[in-house]
């Protein structure tokens, strides 16, 4: 089967008016997004991420490497018959009522004019716009009409959906509300490429995520994957005393008593099952054995920032090792 | 097929929510209701008895004119007249398709969805020149049919006038949209377009400048940009004589019809034919 969306080696270098400075937008993406998964695309401002959605979507041509949708080159017009795009800062024609807007861009997707006016009532329904359908769009807040793009790229109910900060203006109650809708439409296999700066919105949303730093992806995978420490773990025990924890410093973990359990660090699983032999072995008894983990914005922070993991964090060295 | 329909259909919309359909229409119907209220023609068997125009008595020497001429005259000095205003007013009103749908935040909405680029541009430059011809059908029709409710005259060559003129809006809109492709500026797109009217209106005494000029280089340049835009000034007279059923004036005898019409058309395909190429290679 075709993927929704791939990506190969992507490229781009902007020049200059007179061609003196090039500037590499994107330096050898690879991504993929698979029927029902929510990838969300981190970075920081110029890190690439809406140049990775304008070649997906044919609006800015790769300088080396390919995209395609369900296979299908994204040089191809028809590649995006099935997608449905929100663009960041979109601008949709004033004098246009929230009804003539998905009825334009309904047919230009190719809707005939039966389905739009089937379809019209229950999206705008859906993104609560019901009550303004016949309003023209210059009179929208900046939340409506987030609520009317997202409409619009739904019209045609296509199959892959990109979103560039799809929450952006929207208030806490509209942004869940589009959270449920993404899950909802993620649930019923359409494949989404959430562009967002909101970690939080992220977090709550993506299965995976790539993270991109000048141009490059440098971190990619499951969230839990990222997040998760892979040698730090939260251990909860009783009998523990001070030979014991030395004991465990002779064999190299690193263990420090924190407010009533202890952060544990081991080389290896091996390593952290010797340890917990050792524990036993000397009478005390394990309650709780976890691993550590790290929010999504200490991992995002490492990556990005100082280009080393977060002091706090050793989970983002777990998260470098599912670079893919 | 949709997706062009409704891309030609926006243009409309758009006009119209914009003020520019209204106020092009409104022109147009300003001149006709001007023409109606004031001329008024007393015609006593097929002979022009006396004429008013703003009230004021039109001399005929004491002779009674024919109507028949009266009308036509009136007919090939307003077509020539229509020739001038219809095109600045057509370019007026579409100059601001290309810059509009390219700015960031709209262009994107649009590409993403399954259009071509080409496909898009040509359905703006459709939509514009169906606007222009709306709108040259609607003076130039009325017009026809006040003459004849006022005069009896029928002269169906007036109505071939909107056809030079809408020849000449369509290769003037073509280079617009060229220019508005390349600089995003609906102010840039009409300033270019103008200056390139008049200009060319200028080179159509192209021989009497490359006599003038100093260098044979600059005497080519002048007679090559004679060749490569378009002929307004031939167009112009064109229009007039096409109306009054005379041949061109003696000053354009040097060239004939074809290579106005020739090679005023090859500047606007070559006009579109860049924008559409420009178009579809732009980074949004």
């Amino acid at each position: 089967m075709e993927l929704p969306i791939r990506a190969t080696g992507l490229a781009k270098v902007y020049r200059s008016r007179f061609g003196k400075r090039r500037i590499a937008a994107l330096d050898g993406v690879d991504l993929s997004v698979e029927p029902g998964q929510v990838f969300g695309l981190l970075g920081p401002n110029g890190a690439g991420k809406t140049t990775t959605v304008k070649i997906l979507l044919g609006l800015t041509r790769p300088t080396a490497g390919s995209a395609s949708l369900f296979g299908r080159s994204v040089s191809d017009p028809e590649s995006r018959r099935r997608v449905g795009y929100l663009p960041e800062g979109h601008r949709f024609p004033g004098y246009l009522t929230a009804r003539q807007t998905l009825s334009i861009f309904g047919r230009m997707s190719g809707m005939d004019t039966a389905a739009i006016r089937r379809r019209a009532p229950e999206l705008l329904e859906r993104v609560r716009l019901s009550d303004w359908a016949d309003v023209r769009v210059k009179k929208f807040s900046k939340g409506m009409t987030q609520r009317l793009g997202l409409a619009a790229a739904l019209v045609h109910d296509p199959d892959v959906l990109l979103l560039d900060e799809p929450t952006d203006g929207v208030d806490p109650v509209g942004r869940r509300e589009i959270r449920d809708l993404l899950q909802e439409q993620a649930a019923r296999g359409k494949a989404i490429l959430l562009n967002s700066h909101l970690l939080s919105e992220i977090e709550r949303t993506c299965d995976r995520v790539a993270v991109l730093r000048s141009g490059k992806v440098v971190a990619q995978g499951r969230i839990d994957e990222l997040t998760a420490s892979k040698s730090r773990y939260r251990l909860v025990a009783t009998g523990v005393d001070d030979a014991l924890l030395s004991a465990f410093r002779e064999t190299g973990a690193s263990v420090e008593r924190v407010n009533g359990h202890f952060d544990l660090t081991a080389r290896d699983v091996d390593h952290l099952n010797a340890l917990v032999d050792r524990l036993r072995a000397a009478g005390a008894k394990l309650e709780e054995l976890a691993p550590l983990r790290s929010s999504l914005e200490d991992v995002f922070v490492g990556l990005v920032g100082e280009g080393e993991p977060a002091p706090a964090d050793s989970g983002a060295a777990g998260g470098k090792e599912t670079v893919s | 097929m949709r997706a062009m329909a409704a891309s030609v259909q926006e243009v409309f919309r758009e006009a119209a929510a914009r003020w520019t359909l209204i106020a092009y229409f409104a022109l147009s119907s300003l001149f006709i209701l001007v023409f109606a209220a004031a001329v008024n023609l007393d015609v006593v068997d097929g002979a022009l008895a006396g004429a008013r125009i703003f009230g004021k008595p039109l001399e005929a020497g004491g002779e009674s004119v024919s109507i028949d001429k009266i009308v036509l005259g009136f007919e090939s000095g307003f077509s020539g007249f229509l020739f001038l205003v219809g095109t600045f007013l057509a370019l007026f009103a579409t100059a601001h398709l290309v810059p509009r749908l390219q700015e960031k935040g709209t262009i994107d909405l649009y590409l993403s969805r399954p259009v071509g680029r080409v496909p898009l541009l040509l359905s703006r430059y459709a939509g514009g020149l169906l606007l222009a011809a709306a709108n040259l059908v609607y003076l130039i029709g009325t017009m026809w049919l006040l003459i004849v409710w006022k005069t009896r005259v029928l002269h169906p060559r007036f109505l071939l006038s909107g056809a030079v003129i809408l020849f000449t809006i369509a290769v003037l809109m073509a280079f617009a949209f060229l220019v508005g492709v390349v600089t995003s500026s609906t102010g840039v797109s009409l300033m270019t377009t103008y200056a390139i009217f008049f200009f060319s209106a200028i080179l159509v005494a192209h021989g009497k400048i490359s006599a003038a000029v100093s260098t044979e280089t600059a005497a080519r340049i002048v007679d090559g940009l004679y060749w490569i835009l378009p002929k307004t000034a031939e167009l112009g007279a064109a229009t007039v004589a096409l109306v009054a059923g005379r041949d061109m004036p003696a000053d354009f005898s040097n060239v004939t019809p074809l290579a106005v019409f020739g090679s005023t058309a090859l500047f606007g395909a070559a006009s579109l034919g860049l924008a559409s190429w420009l178009f579809s290679r732009k980074d949004f």
